[in-house]
């Protein structure tokens, strides 16, 4: 009954409490995808742009239900009909962060599972965190860290995943960002940079099948070019009125269609192009 | 003349000086401590106007006696009274109204209120009134009335003993008074902020409320400072409704006759509640009634205590606010365009380009939950004021942008076709008229705002994809009807809807 993985590990729990539908199955393809809990919007973009296509391939989103990179993957998962397994910093009855109220609810509702080394009734200390995070890495094949500041709780997580020879894989950012500090050092320190879920299956030795195209939707002159500049990089509505001249009413009408269409969204003041059409 | 709220009423100053008795000066009819004080301020007035002061028991009696009287305004009436009994002057034939305060040699100061006198004064039939020369101005607004502007006791005096006459003031021409704003800042000089910019354009087109987002040093304030330039002049009659709460909170200058300028007004967020919206123990109009018809804007808008924004809601959607108090209800005019500003987390600086924003999650969460709910409901126009980076800036060389005069000029036409538009719209009692789309109600929305197909299906795949409310839905469509106004199009078409959606609700 107890995980295989699991029981591979050195300091390895001796027992687990859990809720849900315990099913072997659940932990024959897994993967953590754990990160920062300050999770910045390029964060966000790199759940969405991973965590789907692992889903789809039939691999269990393992994470450990903070908020910020866990909570983005843990519901990522869920909404690509996947189910996900929560190993918490405390009891189970003691839900932290309690923000997460919905989210535990829906993970079992999904068939995922949530779990804990610890008695029901402890609270979460500072350092239970990072010792929950053995378990994360033990359930899974690979452990995948998406941001991590310098000395964020997720590179003890990728150090356990070294410890316990699995591929620690991480998702490079822009050298400037502090929340990527920590996955670009990694990358040095032989973590695999992985800049798409194909990468990350190909590591973990699935066999490739080809994506199929989006149909390019009929844009008007300035919306391809408004798509171009944001391809490039992010921008606020004025800086695209400054950079491609055109009226502000003309490039809010275009920004508004756009946005409808799905092709882009809002993130903070700016807009970015909606991931799920980048690849 | 006693002031309830900006409501007056008629207080008449009764003096007695009798032959026996000891000599002394008494007031009855509840006055507070400035009606007390007259007395010494009238006796001294008197003496060095060379007046003989009658040595005799003077009693005062100011009727209705059960209302409380407070303020300086009773010192010339009972000066007036004190003369005619000395003998220095007639009696006035006629019912006159004397009002002012009256310093120790004998001069008349700037007295509050004044402009309320005259509006009583033509209410009742009164045809002269008697006024400081200073706040004079303030009483010539009102048609209809002859007012006398005095500087002195003296010059009182031989008013009436047809030694020298005082000239009555000519009615001032309302239509001239009325000034354009001066203002610190040019539409033009704000860099970049291009959306921002046209946002507060619809605004002042349709009278909308905006919402702010930016990092400190963004420019928020800026371009609120900016936007007295770009709203339409007053009219009269909005004039006459701005001076009636300035004369009563004496906010009026010495000298100073109609408000000319459109209000700008920016209370601080520690500012009391009582001040913000208006009361006390004897009520008077706060900041949101001296924007009436203006602008208040409110910087740090998160800052404000919960309490004091929800009473915002009111006079939101009603355009007055009611002050009740134990002695009844009051209520003061608060139609005002209300421009907020917030930073977006409490350290500032999220989403900023340069400086890391050190706030954590759920303190951000906080924050904006603390802003979210009714009040922003209420407002039509959402914008973010991202950070300028300078050197981008230079880099761009920004697009040629229009001064104040040429959008306010955009802003005037869309006003009059607002008002033919409302021209016929019945105004329950009690109720103001409406001048703008931004005060449209649903019923409103429903006669005036006709899209075309294409905007409607535009505007229900909005809905769909954000899940927007049903007040959000509306208020879509009121910004879009503005958006059309500016274009002169009667139908309000897709691009104008478009264009609005891009100042919805943001998250």
């Amino acid at each position: 009954m107890f995980p295989k993985r699991l029981r591979k590990i050195s300091q390895a729990p001796e027992k687990l409490y859990y809720r849900g539908v315990w099913d072997k199955n659940i932990f024959q393809k897994a993967i953590a995808v754990v990160g920062s809990r300050s999770m910045t919007k390029y964060g966000e973009m790199a759940v969405q742009k991973l965590v789907p296509g692992l889903v789809r391939a039939g691999y269990t989103i393992v994470s450990g239900f903070m908020y910020g990179v866990d909570t983005a993957a843990h519901k990522a998962c869920l909404a690509e009909g996947g189910k996900t397994v929560a190993v918490l910093g405390g009891g189970l009855n003691r839900l932290t962060p309690v923000s997460n109220d919905k989210l535990y609810s829906e993970v079992l509702d999904k068939g995922g599972i949530i779990m804990s080394e610890y008695e029901p009734d402890e609270v979460a200390q500072l350092w239970t965190f990072p010792h929950r995070n053995k378990i994360v890495a033990g359930l899974s094949q690979a452990v995948l860290v998406i941001e991590a500041g310098e000395g964020s709780g997720s590179l003890i997580t990728a150090k356990l995943g070294f410890d316990q020879k699995k591929p620690v894989l991480a998702v490079p950012g822009p050298i400037t960002a502090s929340l990527s500090a920590g996955t670009n050092w990694l990358i040095r320190n032989g973590a695999v940079a992985v800049t798409s879920a194909n990468d990350i299956l190909e590591e973990l030795g699935e066999e490739m099948k080809a994506s199929p195209k989006q149909l390019p939707l009929s844009l008007t002159e300035i919306q391809r070019q408004i798509m171009d500049e944001l391809d490039k990089e992010s921008l606020s509505a004025d800086e695209l009125v400054r950079i491609l001249k055109y009226d502000v009413v003309v490039v809010g009408q275009a920004l508004s269609d756009l946005a409808l269409k799905g092709l882009i969204e809002e993130a903070g003041d700016k807009y970015i192009l909606n991931i799920k059409d980048v690849d | 003349m006693a002031s309830n709220g900006l409501s007056a009423i008629e207080i008449e100053v009764e003096v007695n000086v009798a032959n026996r008795g000891f000599p002394g000066f008494n007031i009855v009819g509840l006055p507070t401590k400035a009606v007390e004080e007259a007395k010494e301020r009238v006796r001294t007035a008197l003496v060095n106007a060379g007046v003989d002061f009658p040595q005799k028991k003077i009693t005062v009696n100011l009727a209705p006696a059960d209302i409380p009287k407070e303020g300086s305004a009773y010192d010339l009436p009972m000066a007036v009274g004190i003369l005619v009994a000395a003998g220095e002057m007639p009696l006035p034939d006629k019912k006159k109204y004397f009002y002012g305060e009256v310093g120790l040699d004998g001069r008349l100061r700037h007295t509050r209120g004044v402009f309320l006198l005259a509006s009583l004064a033509k209410e009742k039939g009164v045809a002269k009134v008697f006024v400081p020369k200073l706040s004079a101005n303030e009483a010539s607004v009102v048609d209809g009335i002859k007012v006398y502007p005095v500087s002195s006791l003296i010059e009182l005096v031989r008013h009436f003993n047809d030694d020298k006459k005082i000239k009555p003031l000519k009615n001032l021409d309302r239509g001239e008074l009325i000034e354009e704003a001066e203002v610190e800042f040019d539409f033009s000089e704000v860099a970049g902020q291009e959306q921002a910019k046209r946002a507060l354009e619809i605004a002042a087109a349709g009278g909308h409320n905006v919402f702010m987002v930016g990092p400190p040093g963004s420019g928020k304030t800026m371009l609120s400072r900016a936007l007295p330039g770009i709203l339409p002049e007053l009219t009269e009659g909005e004039a006459l409704e701005v001076t009636k709460i300035y004369s009563v909170t004496g906010n009026i200058e010495p000298g100073g006759g109609l408000v000319r300028r459109r209000p700008f007004r920016s209370p601080h967020h520690t500012s009391s509640r009582i001040g913000l919206i208006g009361g006390g123990s004897k009520p008077m109009p706060g900041e949101i009634s001296l924007a009436h018809r203006g602008v208040l804007f409110l910087d740090e808008f998160a800052e404000y205590p919960r309490s004091t924004l929800e009473a915002l809601r009111q006079p939101l959607e009603d355009g007055v606010i009611s002050v009740t108090r134990a002695a009844g209800t009051l209520q003061f005019p608060a139609k005002f365009m209300l421009i907020a500003a917030a930073n977006p987390c409490p350290c500032g600086f999220l989403n900023h380009p340069k400086k890391a924003c050190s706030c954590l999650p759920g303190q951000i969460l906080r924050y904006q939950k603390r802003l979210s709910g009714p009040i922003l409901d209420r407002i039509d126009i959402h914008i973010n004021v991202p950070f300028v980076e300078v050197e981008k800036l230079r880099l761009e060389t920004p697009a040629k942008s229009d001064t104040s005069v040429m959008v306010r000029q955009r802003v005037r036409s869309a006003r009059q076709i607002q008002q033919k538009r409302f021209a016929g719209e019945v105004v329950p009692a009690g109720r103001q008229g409406i001048f703008a789309n931004g005060e449209m109600k649903n019923k409103q929305i429903k006669k005036y705002c006709q899209l075309s197909t294409d905007a409607e299906r535009l505007l229900q795949q909005a809905a769909d994809k954000w899940q927007l409310s049903a007040r959000s839905y509306f208020r879509l469509i009121k910004v879009g009807r503005t958006i059309a106004d500016l274009a002169a199009a009667t139908v309000i078409d897709y691009n104008h809807i478009a264009e609005a959606l891009q100042y919805k609700v943001k998250g």
